[in-house]
């Protein structure tokens, strides 16, 4: 097992979060599985493609976010809370459905083809660690996950927005009767839910391209994530990130054949054992 | 708490929830009523081949009777017991491979493989069900997705090529001389000649979820979905009825698996992929799921879309603008908003001669 | 007295560290309704959910007829005659009032639904489905299914909430009625403390978890224990 093995786990892993810590919030918030988020990554991919040639990589990086936010809202004012009063499998279905539709017409858009993506020019070389050299991109990515997820779990935390938010996901009825507005706060985990699935796109452009499938491929693992990691419980997705992509990477090392069922594996054990997921306060 | 609410309105439920021993007299007639019907249609159904000699067509309303079964699988289990699964692909693949296996590299007759194929899916359709079906909520959507795609993981893995093929799939051949039902391999390929199997099949299996909805199990399982709490409260052990529902919908998939082999020659991995879960799903929600035709509706639908928009790779678009619309504003599908207009049309006949 | 058919024996349900009931104990004979009362969070609802299974004990045990179920499952003591209604409504909406009630009786071998039916006034909605009718009529379809069967214990959870006085005071005669009818232990878990006092053989007065009072109605009125901790409950 190498170092450069390991941190590729890690720098899988920290996507993974990034994007998991979003279809948490929104899961925990409403109850209700945004299957859309596959597309709102591959959206903030594209968009990221899309604008690099203008803009630069780091351009690219403001501007995804930003546009996936906005589709987040979009989301939010025209599927969420027209739907308030449907089953969330029915809403769930929806987002399905939505998921289909955007990326058909992504690539209706921007082709079949792959897309490759440059990064930033300042990191395109290889740093030394422990000994051998890892492509400092790859480091970026893990260091923004760090430092986006110290920062989701201040603003949790610490916040007020943050505790009415971790207090609607507990008992949201309760919440609203003890005057939290239930609605902007919506609409604001929408924006940071769509937000961090457009980073997540706009890191992953460089590293793994650009291409028509990656939204279905992604949705599996974050699902599962989010699943393992338990209802409204975002510190739990974030683990369970980290765990799926380092052991996912290693494990391709040692005996792929059996790692490419590690996902599954996790997620019907975990849930048959404990329904609620590992750090879930309501039941999955 | 219901997951998906069938229609209350009585003129909105097409199938209607059954009352042993509610009413006497014309109920009987009425049950021999229904019995010649489905017999009409059944011998009706089977003279297709006469009245659509076109092949295209006739592959369409062919491969659509094999989806159909998938998808009144699907939609039996949605409806009835408000569990919706995104992994129903497994019984349907490994009913597929199985056979596949059985006869190409063991093999067997024909039908004894496809005989074999329905009790494996059936079997390990026993073990997930038992496993499964006491998670609840999306719990239980995501442990069937996880296990399908298991499946598809496991049909590619190039460790077990000499099983499976991986990516190139099994392309069936059955040994020296053998014949399915009397016809040999080549006739099996052919939509005229498949028909009478995929709609014999495809009446029985209606009849069977129809029969088992109108029942006094029909009912359990009806009570479970709405309060589960309350049926256990009410003296029942909710576990078996939910497991016998899950088999019975495994074993359709598993038939409409076998059916797909016999008819396509040939498996490959995206009997078990995630578009064929999830557009499997969609087909029965779009034709409407609260009655027993109407994922057959929807399946035949999209068979038909499928032929036209494949080429054009907008077939999911479509997909996917259907189960929006149809979630959105037609909550009881095509067969659901047909059976509206009828009734609204029969109201509106009516008050017209009354005037 | 007929002799006890359902009894309570020193009962105790923590959650965490948190006490609900402790050491609470009452018996009840076939044909007494027992009423038990006690401002909000006594520990009455987390009371009925130990008696019938809802909830495990973390101390204590539940006979019936003399057998000791402690461990028994809700399914497995319905079956065996210990049935209970519910604080919030919980029936089965999408189902018709006949097809629900019948699917109870159906599972208890009751022979004679008609008579439930009709002390309980559900005749005219029979056909319907559960959700379209008034929430008043859902509870009577909720206790109507606590009743058949011929059970011999009944918990009945707060059958009056949600009702208006009138509706609560009919409920409660009701009760009593079916009750002495069929000779049925009943433990009656109330708001309505007059109604409690009125209809009740027997009362248990609950405050936070363990039993203040208990006994006659006369007595548990007059004893100063109970009226400090409704009154200063509601200072």
């Amino acid at each position: 097992m190498s170092i450069a093995n390991l941190l590729n786990g890690v720098a899988f892993g920290a996507l993974l979060l990034i994007l998991s810590s979003g279809l948490a919030l929104i899961y925990g918030l409403r109850g209700v599985i945004n299957f859309a988020h596959g597309a709102l990554y591959m959206l903030g991919a594209y968009v990221a493609y899309q604008s690099v040639g203008a803009l630069g990589f780091w351009g690219a990086l403001v501007v995804a976010p930003l546009v996936v936010a906005v589709a987040g809202v979009a989301l939010e004012l025209g599927v969420f809370r027209p739907l308030e009063h449907r089953s969330h499998v029915e809403v769930g279905l929806v987002t399905f459905g939505l998921a289909m539709i955007i990326e058909r017409v992504i690539v209706l858009i921007w082709g079949e083809d792959t897309l490759p993506v440059e990064g930033p020019g300042g990191l395109a070389g290889t740093v030394s660690v422990f000994g051998s050299g890892y492509p400092a991109y790859r480091l970026f990515i893990i260091a923004t996950a760090a430092v986006m997820a110290v920062g989701l779990f201040v603003w949790l935390q610490r916040s007020r927005t943050g505790l009415h938010i971790r207090a609607t996901s507990q008992d949201p009825e309760m919440a609203e009767i003890l005057g939290v507005n239930v609605s902007r706060l919506s609409l604001l985990v929408m924006a940071v839910g769509g937000a961090l699935a457009g980073v997540a796109g706009a890191l992953a452009a460089p590293y793994f391209s650009v291409q028509p499938s990656m939204g279905q491929a992604i949705l599996i693992p974050v699902l599962i994530v989010v699943v393992v990691g338990g209802v409204g419980s975002v510190g739990g997705a974030m683990t369970a990130a980290l765990v799926l992509g380092i052991g996912q990477t290693l494990g391709n090392v040692w005996a792929p054949s059996v790692t490419v069922l590690l996902p599954y594996v996790l997620v019907i054990g975990v849930l048959l054992w404990r329904p609620t997921g590992i750090a879930g306060k309501r039941v999955v | 708490m219901t997951t998906f609410s069938p229609p209350t309105e009585a003129d909105q439920d097409p199938v209607p929830s059954g009352r042993p021993g509610a009413r006497r007299g014309p109920r009987v007639s009425r049950r021999a009523w229904r019995a010649a019907a489905v017999v009409a249609v059944f011998v009706i159904g089977l003279g297709l081949p006469v009245v659509v000699s076109n092949p295209y067509y006739l592959g369409i309303a062919t491969d659509g009777a094999v989806l159909g079964i998938l998808a009144l699988s699907i939609g039996f289990l949605a409806s009835r017991c408000g569990l919706i699964s995104l992994g129903h692909t497994t019984f349907f693949g490994l009913a597929a491979y199985t056979f596949a296996i059985s006869t190409t590299n063991w093999g067997w007759a024909p039908l004894v493989a496809a005989l074999f194929a329905v009790l494996v899916g059936s079997a390990v359709g026993a073990l997930v069900g038992a496993a499964i079906v006491r998670t609840p909520g999306i719990g239980f959507l995501v442990l069937t997705l996880a296990i399908g795609q298991a499946f598809y993981q496991l049909s590619v893995q190039t460790a077990l090529r000499p099983l499976t093929g991986t990516y190139d799939g099994i392309p069936i051949i059955y040994a020296d001389g053998q014949t399915m039902l009397g016809r040999d391999q080549a006739d099996m390929g052919d939509a005229s000649q498949f028909w009478p199997i995929a709609w014999t099949v495809l009446i029985g299996f209606v009849v069977v979820v129809t029969l088992v909805t109108r029942s006094r199990f029909g009912r359990t399982i009806e009570a479970v979905r709405e309060n589960e709490e309350r049926a256990r409260f009410s003296g029942l052990n909710t576990f078996t009825p939910r497991l016998l529902a899950f088999m019975l919908s495994a074993t359709g998939a598993s038939v409409a698996g076998v059916l797909f082999a016999l008819k396509a020659n040939y498996v490959s991995p995206n009997v078990f992929s995630f578009v064929t879960a999830g557009d499997s799903v969609i087909a029965a929600l779009v034709g409407g799921w609260t009655t027993a035709v109407g994922p057959v509706i929807g399946a035949v639908l999209y068979v038909f879309g499928q032929s036209e928009l494949g080429a054009t790779g907008n077939l999911q678009l479509f997909t996917g603008i259907a189960l929006v619309v149809t979630i959105a504003f037609l909550r009881t599908g095509i067969v659901g908003a047909l059976t509206s207009l009828w009734s609204l049309a029969r109201r509106v006949l009516l008050t017209r001669r009354t005037r | 007295m007929n002799q006890a058919v359902l009894s309570a024996d020193e009962v105790g349900v923590s959650y965490g560290g948190l006490r609900a009931v402790d050491g609470v104990s009452l018996t009840v004979a076939g044909g007494e309704l027992h009423g038990v009362i006690g401002p909000n969070g006594a520990g009455k609802s987390t009371f009925m959910d130990a008696l019938s299974g809802r909830c495990k004990l973390s101390a204590g045990s539940v006979s019936l007829g003399g057998e000791d179920v402690t461990g028994r499952s809700v399914q497995w003591r319905r079956r065996n005659g210990m049935s209970r209604s519910f604080q919030r409504t919980s029936v089965f909406p999408g189902l018709t009032v006949r097809d629900q009630l019948e699917f109870v009786a159906d599972l208890t071998h009751e022979t004679e639904l008609d008579l439930v039916i009709e002390a309980l006034g559900l005749g005219d909605f029979l056909d319907v489905t559960c959700s379209s009718i008034s929430y008043g009529d859902q509870r009577s379809v909720d206790i109507a299914m606590a009743l058949i069967g011929r059970p011999t214990v009944v918990l009945l959870d707060e059958p009056g909430a949600g009702l208006t006085k009138e509706e609560s005071a009919r409920m409660l005669d009701h009760i009593r009625g079916l009750c002495r009818e069929r000779e049925v232990a009943a433990v009656l878990v109330e708001h309505d403390v007059e109604g409690v006092f009125r209809v009740c053989d027997t009362i248990t007065v609950l405050d936070r978890g363990v039993v203040i009072a208990s006994g006659l109605p006369a007595d548990v009125r007059a004893d100063p224990q109970v009226i400090s901790a409704y009154l200063g409950s509601e200072a």
